[in-house]
């Protein structure tokens, strides 16, 4: 969902089918989860023709050994604190386009996760597919962002030399 | 708890979505290993980052298009 207009057009939609709904919901439940499950089936009927479920089931297939994050890959890098200081500065627009760069399903674990700090149980039932693969998909597209971030960091702050301070 | 052990369980430590038992034993690995509690940290920059760069609220016209819509399929229910 890149697009403003369509954004906008979701959120309306999901808040009038809650409405309607709203004797489907379980007082005492999560209402976020609820709202981004009513939000995430909308999503899928509207634009399952744009969809790239198609691209999901390779995605997801991975081997043992991928579902642990490695979480030294990148970071490696980030052992001065000056690449810290470089992290520190990190524009807002610079973070949303390594969001963009990630594939959709891992972006939207990464969002469910870190953003609307959403837990793994909640993202799964949210998006009908197994825990393990709610797992996958973040712990990779994070391996992804922690490798950009750490990119990142190397040319804002490039490794000094000697430089005298 | 050695570093690889740690290491493994540290994403879901910090989406806090590990058992009491589970959490005092990394936290006890990393007051003892700087390198890890360094993973950690950056981890937590990580997330913080995402959060912050998302952080956008709703426009006001589309606030007020769904709390008049709301109030129109209520009338008519």
């Amino acid at each position: 969902m890149r697009n403003t207009a369509d954004a906008e057009d979701l959120v309306q939609e999901t808040y009038l089918r809650a409405f309607r709904f709203r004797n489907q919901f379980i007082r005492g439940s999560n209402l976020r989860a609820w709202l981004f499950k009513i939000l995430s089936n909308t999503a899928i009927s509207r634009f399952r023709h744009t969809s790239h479920e198609r691209g999901n089931a390779s995605l997801d297939e991975m081997v043992e050994a991928e579902l642990y994050p490695q979480l030294t890959d990148g970071v490696s890098a980030l052992t001065e604190s000056a690449e810290d200081e470089a992290l520190s500065g990190i524009l807002d627009v610079d973070v949303r386009r390594a969001l963009e760069s990630l594939p959709e399903p891992f972006r939207l674990a990464v969002v469910l996760s870190d953003v609307a700090g959403f837990s793994y149980k909640e993202i799964a039932d949210m998006l009908e597919v197994p825990q393990g693969t709610v797992m996958s998909r973040l712990f990779r597209g994070r391996r992804i962002l922690r490798k950009w971030l750490a990119d990142y960091a190397r040319r804002v702050s490039p490794p000094t030399e000697g430089s005298p301070q | 708890m050695n570093c690889d052990e740690a290491l493994q369980l540290l994403e879901q430590f910090v989406d806090r979505e590990l058992t009491s038992e589970e959490i005092t034993e990394v936290q006890r690995h990393l007051g003892a290993c700087p390198p890890c509690l360094r993973l950690f940290h950056f981890e937590e920059n990580l997330r913080r980052l995402v959060r912050r760069a998302c952080n956008e609220s709703a426009p006001s016209a589309l606030r007020e298009r769904i709390v008049s819509q709301s109030i129109g399929a209520e009338t008519r229910d």
